[in-house]
């Protein structure tokens, strides 16, 4: 359990100690890529409540949904159209949907265990 | 278990870089100080100068002040200083001694342009400029003084000087100054002579000892002011 949050802290400090920055024009593609992660990552905590969590479906869920994304960005900027959004608002719905998902999930386990005691 | 963990892992370590590095570029900021020291200085002298005149200024303010505690007659120091703050803003008549500058059409064997009709107004902007950085207190263009409101715009191909056509040419400017001869020198070396120049004008200054500029004709648009009437 602990193990992921470390790997935040780690990209944390890694982000900010290595001292990277890049060019505006390229953060839509690192926003995209932020999106992509937390939405698999939620993705995946929803799967493992249901207990269908697959190794095979998390990866390949993750670099399709980014490479689907960062083309659509990029597409987005070469044609004037803010294609980027879709991949946002896709993203987004996922997050808020999987949220809701694991909270009602998290309260059901809650109250089972308060009336089993 | 174990592997799942890692795919984790790895995805909170991706998204902890990338808030990161997102960070860190959104909070760069967005112009960054790139004088040297030279140019600070320049920026520091011209901040003195700043200050100079407004102390000269302040002073004068002072003095005016002093005279009018001083004085029984207030009405005739407010008429000095009316007047002054009129030959300042371009009101009155000037005499002084100064330079007469005279800009001219001329072609060379090998021209092919159409005809020139008048001074296109970005070259008299430059020239104003310049002369008002080496030192010139009164400018008029043709019959038309320059106050700090002049506009200097284009209309149907030809130049309007406070909304009147030029001249035909050739076209005199007349400069009043403290240092006639400098400000001669000066513009004959010019980038502003070297534009007219390319432009196909003929670009001559003469130093004037005597030199008379009409007064700014017009009436003033004043936007930002209004008198303030005392409560009777």
């Amino acid at each position: 359990m602990w193990l992921p949050l470390i790997g935040l802290l780690l990209g944390l400090l890694l982000g900010f100690f290595t001292n990277v920055n890049i060019p505006e024009q390229y953060s839509i593609y690192l926003g995209m890529g932020f999106l992509a992660a937390f939405s698999t990552l939620l993705g995946g905590a929803r799967a493992q409540f249901d207990n269908e969590f697959d190794e095979k479906i998390f990866i390949t869920g993750f670099f399709t949904n980014l490479i689907l994304a960062i083309t659509l960005a990029f597409l987005g900027v070469h044609l004037g159209v803010d294609l980027y959004l879709a991949a946002v608002f896709a993203f987004g719905v996922r997050i808020f949907h999987n949220i809701a998902l694991i909270r009602r999930m998290l309260l059901k386990n809650w109250s089972n265990k308060k009336e089993n005691e | 278990m174990k592997i799942r963990m890692i795919l984790y892992t790895f995805l909170t370590t991706m998204i902890g870089l990338l808030i990161a590095v997102l960070f860190q570029s959104n909070s760069e900021p967005d112009s960054r100080d790139t004088r040297n020291i030279g140019e600070l200085r320049q920026a520091l002298i011209s901040e003195r100068e700043t200050q100079q005149t407004l102390n000269e200024e302040l002073n004068r303010q002072m003095e005016i002040l002093y005279q009018l505690e001083q004085t029984e007659d207030v009405e005739l120091v407010m008429g000095d200083v009316m007047e002054d703050l009129q030959e300042q803003a371009g009101l009155t008549e000037v005499t002084g001694s100064g330079l007469l500058i005279e800009i001219d059409i001329v072609f060379d064997e090998n021209y092919t342009g159409g005809g020139i009709k008048s001074v296109p107004p970005y070259l008299l902007r430059l020239l104003i400029n310049e002369l008002n950085i080496q030192g010139a207190q009164h400018i008029a263009i043709g019959n038309q003084r320059i106050v700090s409101t002049t506009a200097i715009r284009e209309a149907n191909g030809r130049t309007l000087v406070n909304g009147n056509w030029l001249s035909q040419f050739p076209i005199e400017i007349k400069v009043i100054a403290d240092d006639p001869e400098s400000i001669h020198h000066a513009m004959m070396s010019s980038q502003a002579s070297d534009l007219f120049n390319y432009d196909n004008f003929r670009f001559s200054s003469t130093p004037i000892d005597n030199l008379t500029l009409p007064s700014f004709d017009k009436n003033y648009r004043v936007r930002f002011m209004e008198p303030v009437q005392e409560d009777s």
